[in-house]
Order: C-alpha cells, then sequence, then structure tokens
C-alpha cells in the first residue's frame, strides 16, 4: 500500500472519531442543561420533550448558534452538536480532497468536488428554494 | 442493539430504528426519520472511523459513488417533502416496509463465502483505480481485490441515496448490493466502505430536514447518544465475527420489522384495517416462516456441497 493511501486512513479515522465525540459532548452538556434550567429559549421542557412537540428543528437557525451559546440556551448546545455531526462526514470528504490533490489525481479531485458541491447545495440553496 | 446490529451489518442502524420509534414508542414518522437520519450519521462515523484505522474501507471508491448517492439524497429528501405536505405519510410506511423486505433478497440468493469469486478487471477497474486490499485477522492473510462494473454500482447508488433521503435510512443494504455484487468487492470490505459513505449520504439529506423541522432535538440527540454507544461495541464484534452469522441475526429482525411497517402503512391508508396484536402475530408468523425457508434452503445447500 502506498503511503498517501495509509495517510488518508488515519485523518478520516481521526477526523471521524474527533466529530463524534465533540458533537456527542455538546449534546449531553445541552440534555444536562436542559434539566438544570427547565426550559430553553421561552420553551418549556415538556414541550420540548414530548413526541408530538411542534417545536422542531425549523425553529432553530443554525445562523443564531453563537448568540444562543452565549446566552448558555441549552437547545443551542444541542443544535450545535448536531451541526458538527452533520459537518463531520463533510469534513471528510473535503480531506480526501486534500489529499487527492497532494497525489495529483485529477479524477478523484473532480469527483470530490462534485460530491462536496452536492452537499453545500442541499444545505444553503434547496432550503431557500423550498421556502419562495 | 440499534447500534449493535446497524453496525455489524453496514446499514447504520436506522432500518430497525425507524420502525423501533414509530411503532412502539408512538413517535410521529417524521420525527422518527429525522432522528434516524442523524444518528445514521452518528454510528456511520463511529463505526466508520474503526473501519478506516484498520484499512478495511476504501475511502476512494467511497468518495467516487458519493456522487450519485448525495444527488439521490437530494432527490429523496425533496420527494419526502412533497408527501408530508399532502398528508400521505403512509406511503413511507409502506415504502419502508418494502424497503426492508427488499433488503433480505440479497440474502436468500447469495451462498455466504467471504471471497468474492474473481473476475475480469473490465475499462473501469483501471481508469477508476478500484483495486485494493486489506488484512483479514480472522482469515490471517491479505486480501486483494479490483472492482468491476464502476458505472452500475454508480446507478444503484442514486437509487440508495433516494430512499436514504426519503426514509432517513443509511440504504446500506443498497449500498451493499452496489458494491458486492456490481463491483465484486469483498463482504468485509463492501460493508464497511458503505459505512463510510452512508454518513456523506445522510448529511446531504439531513440538511434538508434540518430546514422542514422534522428534526426534533430532543429525541434526535437521545437516539444519536444511544446509538454510538452501540454502534461502538458493534465495530469491534465485527472483526471477529464471520460473515455468515451477520446473515442470520440480520434476516430474523428485519423480516419481523418489515412486515410490521407494511402492514401499520396499510393501516394508516385504510386499505386493511387491523388490530395491532394482530398485526404483530402476522409479523411474527411470516418472519419465522422465512428464517425456515430459508434455513432449510442453506441446509439443502450445505447437503449438496457435501455430497459433490
Amino acid at each position: 500500500m502506498p503511503p498517501k493511501q495509509r495517510d488518508i486512513d488515519s485523518i478520516t479515522s481521526l477526523i471521524l472519531r474527533v466529530g463524534v465525540l465533540s458533537s456527542l459532548s455538546l449534546i449531553i452538556v445541552g440534555v444536562i442543561l436542559l434539566f438544570i434550567d427547565g426550559k430553553a429559549d421561552g420553551v418549556s421542557i415538556s414541550q420540548i420533550a414530548s413526541f408530538h412537540s411542534s417545536f422542531n428543528s425549523s425553529y432553530l437557525n443554525p445562523t443564531h448558534i453563537i448568540q444562543g451559546l452565549i446566552a448558555v440556551d441549552p437547545l443551542y448546545f444541542i443544535t450545535l452538536g448536531l451541526w458538527v455531526l452533520i459537518f463531520t462526514p463533510i469534513t471528510v470528504v473535503f480531506t480526501s480532497m486534500v489529499t487527492f490533490v497532494t497525489s495529483g489525481n485529477r479524477l478523484y479531485i473532480a469527483m470530490s468536488l462534485i460530491v462536496l458541491f452536492n452537499l453545500f447545495f442541499a444545505m444553503l440553496a434547496i432550503p431557500s428554494i423550498i421556502h419562495t | 442493539m440499534a447500534g449493535i446490529l446497524g453496525s455489524l451489518t453496514g446499514l447504520g442502524g436506522a432500518t430497525v430504528l425507524v420502525p423501533l420509534l414509530t411503532l412502539f414508542y408512538g413517535i410521529p414518522i417524521y420525527f422518527a426519520t429525522g432522528a434516524s437520519l442523524i444518528s445514521t450519521i452518528a454510528t456511520s462515523a463511529g463505526s466508520a472511523s474503526g473501519y478506516t484505522k484498520h484499512k478495511i474501507a476504501n475511502i476512494k471508491i467511497g468518495v467516487g459513488l458519493e456522487i450519485a448517492t448525495t444527488a439521490g439524497a437530494i432527490v429523496g429528501s425533496l420527494t419526502i417533502v412533497a408527501v408530508h405536505e399532502a398528508h400521505a405519510s403512509w406511503i413511507i410506511y409502506v415504502l419502508f416496509g418494502i424497503v426492508l423486505l427488499g433488503s433480505l433478497i440479497p440474502t436468500i440468493q447469495r451462498s455466504s463465502s467471504e471471497e468474492p469469486l474473481k473476475r475480469k478487471p473490465d475499462w473501469s477497474t483501471k481508469l477508476f483505480q478500484l483495486a485494493g486490499e486489506y488484512y483479514d485477522t480472522k482469515l490471517k492473510k491479505k486480501i486483494s481485490y479490483e472492482g468491476v462494473r464502476w458505472w452500475l454500482a454508480e446507478i444503484i447508488m442514486f437509487f440508495a441515496g433516494v430512499i436514504s433521503g426519503l426514509l432517513g435510512i443509511g440504504s446500506g443494504a443498497l449500498k451493499v448490493l452496489g458494491m458486492d455484487w456490481a463491483m465484486n468487492l469483498p463482504m468485509k470490505v463492501t460493508t464497511t466502505t458503505s459505512n463510510f459513505m452512508i454518513g456523506i449520504t445522510a448529511a446531504t439529506g439531513s440538511s434538508i430536514y434540518w430546514y422542514e423541522g422534522y428534526i426534533q432535538l430532543f429525541i434526535a440527540g437521545a437516539t444519536a447518544i444511544g446509538v454510538v454507544i452501540g454502534a461502538y461495541i458493534g465495530s469491534r464484534l465485527l472483526l471477529k465475527i464471520t460473515n455468515k452469522n451477520i446473515r442470520w441475526i440480520f434476516f430474523s429482525i428485519l423480516s419481523f420489522l418489515g412486515v410490521e411497517m407494511l402492514l401499520e402503512g396499510l393501516d394508516k391508508a385504510k386499505v386493511l384495517v387491523i388490530a395491532t396484536y394482530i398485526e404483530e402475530i402476522i409479523s411474527i408468523v411470516v418472519a419465522i416462516g422465512m428464517i425456515s425457508g430459508l434455513y432449510l434452503k442453506t441446509k439443502r445447500g450445505e447437503n449438496a456441497a457435501k455430497a459433490a
């Protein structure tokens, strides 16, 4: 096995592990805070935990994460945790693209670019298309 | 539990998770699929971290095939938004049941060999650099392989992506089919690479789900944590268990849940209205019937092999 291949394997493994662990710690912190506070963002815990609650992710805008964290809002800790999770695989695609760039593998640079395009298209373009 | 099983079968845990959440906890299907899609990323990333470190998963093949799965996931998630807006969520139950049962077909058809038969490399093998090798700890030797029919796998992956976006699952079964059957990769490379890919596919659908409000933070957070703990244990197990054992566990659980989801969907659509306990009895009977059928078939196969 060429050394390049070996590098990408361990880097990927590391990113995945760090991503999952930090995401889960954020979620756990959020859940604990939620139980301490009893409410978050003006919504009571029973509403948040209810299976049929009308309170869901569409009320939480990821761009408010920073304000939410400064205000120590439990929901934004969970939100950040979930977004770190969503970004973990995206980071992996990005780093594999970097290794394709260093090894000059043009075909695979192009292919990982298409994958990244799809990912960001789903995240940035589609929501605004649906909601107009 | 869902974590362990999902990680074992390369399915990301969600095919077991969604039926459990909807049928036994009464969680609405859109929150169940949302939570499941998020947990899918977590399981996939958690267990793929182990596989990539052991160099079993082939990242290159994974990224190449992701072109089709991410595109498919976009199509699938958009379709589901339309389905929910039309208040036709029974379609999801029925589809889920069909997908679960359909994922069992390759299990019935394929003999359980550890190494694939050799196939002549084709034009795509060289162009898309599909050759690789890994070290099997159980067989204690290096196994090298050459993938074929990249284009066919790419088509199957598109549908895997659509299903993933539609049902909030990783659709590992279809991904396994794409690499195992179409590309002729060894089963272990297939399941681990599919596990690695599932996270990327699910991330695509997740962002669309998020803005549509299908993610209930509390349910999603809790299942993600539960599933990761299970997956962590599962990925330790996979390196030690042979492929044959995986198939048996996989088969029995999925056949039960598949029939159950199908009946629930028909019930919701008011096509076939029956009590829940009767649904469960029917599911168990059908599942037992299917398992005994498979058992007899395997036995006959083994006897035939002995006679020859």
